[in-house]
C-alpha cells in the first residue's frame, strides 16, 4: 500500500475523481483554443506574416516591426493619446464615484435614495453603440440639443465631433456619465461596512454631518479608495476603445486615436496583421506589467488580493 | 456481522503522519466513541471509515469486507456532520429522502421510509419546512433522519451535538442513546466532550496526537486510566496529579509527596522493588475525605477559593506549591469549608504513574 | 438618526443641498434618454430645426413605422436574441462545471489550473491574434463563432469558484455519502445553493451579449447575421455620414435624427424590462467580485 508509485497514485486518484476532470476539461479546452492559442499566434509580431503561409510557416524577421512601429508617427501619437486620455479620465473620473457614494450616504429619505440610485446605475447597462448614438445626436450641429442651447446665447453652432479639441472632453465626460454611478456601488458597500457605533459616538461627541463625513466615513473607506485607485492605474491602458471607434473620425484622429484603435485600423481594416500584432504585443506586455504591479501593491494594502 | 475493523491505519498528509497506525475493532451493534483533544485525528479517522479521506496505509474492513478502494456511497455507512449539511433548498422530507432518491428507490417506498423515520424522530409535523425554519435541535434530528433512513450498516457521527447549547445537548444525547438502543446499528461517534463520551459509549477510544492512548468501557477508563493523559482527560474536574517518591514500608508501598505528606498505597505488582522510584500520584477530586483528618496520613492544604455548584462544591486549594481541586457534597453548606486545613485521601482509589513515561503502575489496566 | 428635528441648522442645510445635488445628477443621467424618446416621437422637420428639447414636437410615430418596416431591423433583432440566449447558455454550460471543479480541494494540480484561468485575466494576446485565430478556426461570419468565441471569461469563473468555495465542504461530502456522483452533487446541491451567484453571472452574460458590438462588427460581414447593435451602428453612421442621402431620403415626417432615436429606443426597451430584475443581483454581484485567489 505505502509503496504505491506516483503513477499508481495518480491513477487511483483519477479512478476516484475522474468526473471532476470531465467537468474541468471543456473550460480548459476553451481557454487553450480561444485565449492561449492566440498567445502562440503573437509570434506574427516577429514574422513577415502572410495569410497563405499561415502563422507557423511565415518567415521570421526579428524586431523589424517594432522598429517600424517606434518610427511611426501615428503610433507614437496613439501612445501619447492613450496616456493623456487615461490620465484625464483618472484625474476627473476617479473622484466622482467616491463623491457620489458619500452623497448617497447622506440621503435620509430611502425612497429618494433608491430611485436616484436606480437612475444613475442605468447607463452602465446601455451599449456603447447606443450611448454613442445619443452623443452623436445630442451634439449634432443642426438638430442636437447642445447646439440648440448654444444658439440661445447667440453663438454659432459647433460641429463638435469633427473638432479635435472637443473630442477628449466629450469622450471623458461620456465615460463619467455612463460609469460613475455604477462605480459608486463599491464605495457604498464600503460605507455600509462602517460600524454604526463609530457614528453614534461621533454624534455623542457633537459632530455635525459634515464633520462625520470627514472624520468617520472617509477614513473608514480609505483602504477601498486606495485599492480602487491601484486597480485603475493598473488598467490605465484599457481605454474603452470601442467607444472611441464609435465617436472618432479622421478629423479627430489627432486627439482621439489610441493604441487599440490604431491596431484595429492597421490590422483588421488595412490587413497589416503582423505590424498591428507587434503594436498589440507591446500594449499587452506593458498592461501585464502594470496589472501585476497593481496586484502586488494592493496585496500589500489588503489581505485579499484582487484575483 | 457488521463490525468495523481498523488495521494499522495511517493517514499521511505529504510527509506528515497525522494518524499513526491505529488498530481498532468495533463489534457489531457496538457504540464506540472517539475522544481526544482538538487536532488529535478523530475526524480524520472517522472520515477514513466513511471513505471521505483516502487511507494512506493499513486497511479498514466494514462488515467483513475491505473497503480501502470502495467509494463512500458503496460502503453502506451514513454520517451525521457537525454542521448537519442540510440542503437549504430542500424541505425536511426531501432532505431525508435525498439519499434514497439518488439511489432511485421507488417513490412509494421513499415516502413510507421518510414517514417512518420522521415518526421515530418526532419530525412528522415539520416535514414540509425548510431547514432555515427549524430550531437547532430539530435540524440535528433531520440530520439524524437522513442517516437513519438509509438503514446503513454503520453510523458515523462527527461532533453532532457541538453546535447545540448545553441544555439541548443533554437532551439530544439521551435521544441518540435511545435511538441506538432501538436500532442497534454499529456506531462510531467523535466528540471532544468527555461527558458525551462517558454517557454514550459502550467503549471509549481516547486518542492523542494520532495515536490511541487507551480503549475501554467508560468505567474502565475512569477507574483504571492507562496513563496520565487518559487520567486527566476522563473525569471532570480532571484528576489531581502530584509528584512523589515511592518507598517500601511495613504498611505497604508509601508515596511521599514532594510537599512532605505521606500516602499509603495498596500493594501492586512490582511494588516490592520500587524503593526510591519517582512517580506521579493521581487523586480524583471526588476521592478526598474531609473528616477524620487527625491521622498520620493526612495532607495539609491551603484553601484558595470555593465554588458552590448546588449539591456539590469545588474547593480550589494548594498542596504545597501545587494546585489541588476537591469535589465534595455540601448541599450549600459551604461556610465551614474555608476552615479546612487538612484532608485525607481515599487510598483505595489513588492512581500511580511513572514520572518518566506517564504509564500507570497498576498493571491490572489493559492498554 | 432619521429624525430631522434632531439636526442642527447647519446639518439641515447640508442634507438639503446634498439632495439637490443628487437630484441634479440623476436628472442629468436621465435627461439624454428623455431627449432621445422625445426626438423619436417628433416630426423630422422639427427635429432638424432643433426644436426638440424635452417633449415630442409635432407628435408622430412615422420614425417608428420606418424602422419597424425595415426587414433588416427584425433580422438583427432576432440575431441579437440568438446571440444573447445561445451565448448565455453556452457560458453557463462551460463556466459552472469548470468553476465547480476548480473549487474542489481534491482536484489534482488545482493551483496550476487556477493559474491557467487567472493568467488570462492578466495577459491578453490582443485583437489581431484573436482575430486571426477565429479566422483560422473558420469562425468568421458564423453564429456559432460568436456564441462560443466569447463564452468564457476568467473573471466569471473565479467569481463563481469563490462562491462554490464558500459553501461548506460537508455539503459535498454529505451528498457523496448519500450516493451522489460529482455531477449529481453539482446539479442537485451546489447549483441550487448558488442560485444568486449564478443568476448574477447569467445577468452579466446577458447584458454583455445584448450590448456586444465590436467583435460582431469585426467577425460578421453577412447582413443576415449581424446583431442589433451592428445594425444600429450601420444605420446611424450611414445616415449621418451621408447628409445628402439623408436630405433626399427624409421628408418632413422623419429625419436621420428621429430614425436613429427610434432605433435607440427600440433596442433599449428590453434592457429596461430586465433592469429591475438585474438590480436585485448586480449590487450583490459586484461585491462577490471582490475577487480573491
Ligand atoms: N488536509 C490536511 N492537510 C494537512 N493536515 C491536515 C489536513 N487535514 C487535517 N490535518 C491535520 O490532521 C490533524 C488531525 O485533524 P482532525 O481534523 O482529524 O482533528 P480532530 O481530532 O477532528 O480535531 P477537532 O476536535 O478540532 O475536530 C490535525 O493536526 C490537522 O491539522
Ligand atoms: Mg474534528
Amino acid at each position: 500500500m505505502s509503496s504505491l508509485t506516483r503513477t499508481q497514485r495518480i491513477w487511483k486518484h483519477l479512478r476516484r475523481e475522474w468526473q471532476l476532470y470531465v467537468m474541468l476539461l471543456p473550460t480548459i479546452v476553451w481557454l487553450v483554443v480561444f485565449l492561449y492559442k492566440p498567445m502562440y499566434g503573437l509570434q506574427v509580431a516577429f514574422k513577415d506574416y502572410s495569410i497563405f503561409r499561415g502563422v507557423a510557416a511565415s518567415p521570421w524577421i526579428g524586431f523589424e516591426h517594432f522598429e517600424t512601429l517606434f518610427g511611426n508617427d501615428q503610433f507614437i501619437r496613439a501612445l501619447r493619446n492613450t496616456v493623456i486620455i487615461s490620465f484625464y479620465s483618472l484625474l476627473i473620473g476617479f473622484p466622482v464615484p467616491i463623491l457620489l457614494a458619500l452623497m448617497f450616504n447622506e440621503v435620509l429619505n430611502q425612497t429618494f435614495k433608491k430611485s436616484a440610485q436606480t437612475i444613475v446605475y442605468l447607463p452602465h447597462f446601455i451599449s456603447s453603440v447606443i450611448i454613442a448614438g445619443i452623443v452623436i445626436t445630442a451634439f449634432s450641429p443642426s438638430a442636437g440639443v447642445v447646439n440648440t442651447v448654444i444658439g440661445w446665447f447667440g453663438l454659432e453652432p459647433i460641429y463638435f465631433l469633427t473638432k479635435p479639441e472637443w473630442f477628449r472632453p466629450i469622450f471623458i465626460g461620456t465615460g463619467i456619465w455612463q460609469e460613475a454611478g455604477f462605480q459608486s456601488i463599491v464605495y457604498l458597500a464600503a460605507i455600509a461596512g462602517v460600524s454604526p457605533t463609530l457614528y453614534e459616538s461621533a454624534v455623542i461627541d457633537g459632530a455635525s454631518r459634515w464633520q462625520m463625513m470627514w472624520k468617520v466615513t472617509i477614513p473608514s473607506i480609505m483602504t477601498t479608495i486606495i485599492i480602487m485607485l491601484i486597480i485603475r492605474i493598473g488598467n490605465v491602458l484599457e481605454v474603452s476603445f470601442e467607444m472611441i471607434i464609435l465617436l472618432y473620425q479622421p478629423a479627430t484622429y489627432e486627439t482621439a486615436d489610441v493604441v487599440n484603435t490604431f491596431i484595429y485600423r492597421q490590422g483588421i481594416q488595412a490587413g497589416q496583421y503582423d505590424f498591428a500584432a507587434a503594436a498589440g504585443l507591446f500594449n499587452a506586455v506593458v498592461a501585464f506589467v502594470l496589472v501585476m504591479t497593481a496586484n502586488s501593491l494592493s496585496k500589500r494594502y489588503s489581505r485579499t488580493s484582487l484575483w | 456481522m457488521s463490525g468495523v475493523v481498523l488495521n494499522k491505519v495511517v493517514k499521511r498528509y505529504g510527509d506528515i503522519d497525522v494518524v499513526h497506525g491505529i488498530d481498532l475493532h468495533v463489534a457489531e451493534q457496538e457504540f464506540v466513541v472517539l475522544v481526544g483533544p482538538s487536532g488529535c485525528g478523530k475526524s480524520t479517522t472517522l472520515r477514513m471509515i466513511a471513505g471521505l479521506e483516502e487511507i494512506s496505509d493499513g486497511t479498514i474492513d466494514i462488515a467483513g469486507r475491505e473497503v480501502n478502494e470502495v467509494a463512500p456511497k458503496d460502503r453502506d455507512v451514513a454520517m451525521v456532520f457537525q454542521n448537519y449539511a442540510l440542503y437549504p433548498h430542500l424541505d425536511v422530507a426531501e432532505n431525508i429522502a435525498f439519499g434514497l432518491r439518488i439511489r432511485r428507490v421507488p417513490k412509494v417506498e421513499i415516502e413510507r421510509s421518510v414517514n417512518e423515520v420522521a415518526g421515530i424522530l418526532g419530525l412528522t409535523s415539520y416535514l414540509d419546512r425548510k431547514p432555515a425554519d427549524l430550531s437547532g435541535g430539530q435540524r440535528q434530528r433531520v440530520a439524524m433522519g437522513r442517516a437513519i433512513v438509509r438503514n446503513p450498516k454503520v453510523f458515523l457521527f462527527d461532533e453532532p451535538l457541538s453546535n447545540l447549547d448545553a441544555q439541548l445537548r443533554t437532551q439530544m444525547r439521551a435521544e441518540i442513546k435511545r435511538l441506538h438502543a432501538r436500532l442497534g446499528v454499529t456506531s462510531v461517534y467523535v466528540t471532544h466532550d468527555q461527558v458525551e463520551a462517558m454517557t454514550l459509549a459502550d467503549r471509549i477510544v481516547v486518542m492523542s496526537e494520532g495515536r490511541i492512548e487507551q480503549i475501554g468501557t467508560p468505567m474502565e477508563l475512569f477507574m483504571n486510566p492507562a496513563n496520565r493523559f487518559v487520567a486527566s482527560f476522563i473525569g471532570s474536574p480532571p484528576m489531581n496529579q502530584l509528584g512523589a517518591t515511592l518507598a517500601n514500608e511495613a504498611e505497604g508501598p508509601v508515596a511521599t509527596l514532594d510537599d512532605g505528606a505521606r500516602i499509603v498505597l495498596p500493594r501492586f505488582e512490582g511494588s516490592a522493588d520500587s524503593e526510591g522510584r519517582r512517580v506521579v500520584v493521581g487523586i480524583r477530586p471526588e476521592d478526598v475525605l474531609l473528616e477524620g483528618t487527625d491521622t498520620s496520613d493526612s495532607v495539609p492544604i491551603d484553601v484558595d477559593l470555593i465554588e458552590p455548584l448546588g449539591s456539590e462544591a469545588l474547593i480550589h486549594a494548594k498542596v504545597g506549591e501545587h494546585p489541588f481541586v476537591i469535589k465534595t457534597e455540601t448541599y450549600g453548606d459551604i461556610a465551614h469549608l474555608s476552615e479546612l486545613r487538612k484532608i485525607r485521601i481515599n487510598r483505595e482509589r489513588v492512581k500511580v504513574f511513572d514520572e518518566e513515561d506517564g504509564r500507570s503502575l497498576f498493571s491490572s489496566v489493559g492498554d | 438618526m432619521t429624525n430631522m428635528n434632531l439636526y442642527s441648522r447647519g446639518d439641515k442645510l447640508f442634507v438639503i443641498a446634498n439632495m439637490v445635488l443628487i437630484g441634479m445628477f440623476a436628472i442629468s443621467t436621465l435627461y439624454p434618454f428623455i431627449y432621445i424618446a422625445a426626438l423619436s416621437l417628433s416630426s423630422g422637420f422639427e427635429a432638424r430645426a432643433g426644436k426638440v428639447l424635452l417633449t415630442p414636437v409635432s407628435f408622430t410615430i412615422e420614425a417608428y413605422q420606418y424602422v419597424l418596416s425595415d426587414p433588416q431591423f427584425w433580422i438583427s433583432y432576432k440575431n441579437t436574441f440568438i446571440y444573447t440566449i445561445g451565448g448565455t447558455l453556452m457560458s453557463l454550460l462551460l463556466i459552472i462545471p469548470g468553476a465547480y471543479a476548480l473549487s474542489r480541494p481534491q482536484l489534482f494540480g488545482r493551483r496550476f489550473w487556477n493559474l491557467t484561468v487567472a493568467f488570462t485575466m492578466w495577459f491578453n494576446a490582443g485583437l489581431i491574434p484573436f482575430f486571426l485565430n477565429m479566422r483560422d478556426l473558420g469562425l468568421l461570419d458564423s453564429y456559432f463563432g460568436i456564441i462560443i468565441g466569447f463564452a468564457v471569461n476568467g473573471f466569471n469563473i473565479i467569481l463563481l469558484r469563490n462562491f462554490f468555495e464558500s459553501v461548506p465542504q460537508s455539503f459535498e461530502e454529505a451528498a457523496r455519502m448519500d450516493g451522489a456522483n460529482e455531477f449529481q452533487v453539482l446539479w442537485k446541491v451546489y447549483i441550487p445553493l448558488s442560485k444568486p451567484a449564478i443568476a448574477t453571472i447569467a445577468l452579466f452574460c446577458i447584458v454583455s451579449r445584448w450590448n456586444g458590438f465590436f467583435w460582431a462588427m469585426v467577425l460578421l460581414q453577412d447582413e443576415d447575421k449581424i446583431p442589433l447593435q451592428v445594425f444600429l451602428r450601420h444605420t446611424i453612421s450611414n445616415l449621418s455620414d451621408d447628409q445628402e442621402f439623408g436630405a433626399t431620403l427624409f421628408n418632413a415626417a422623419y429625419s436621420f435624427e428621429t430614425v436613429s432615436a427610434a432605433i435607440i429606443v427600440c433596442s433599449i426597451i428590453p434592457v429596461l424590462i430586465v433592469y429591475p430584475l438585474m438590480q436585485k443581483y448586480f449590487e450583490k454581484g459586484i461585491l462577490l467580485g471582490g475577487v480573491k485567489e
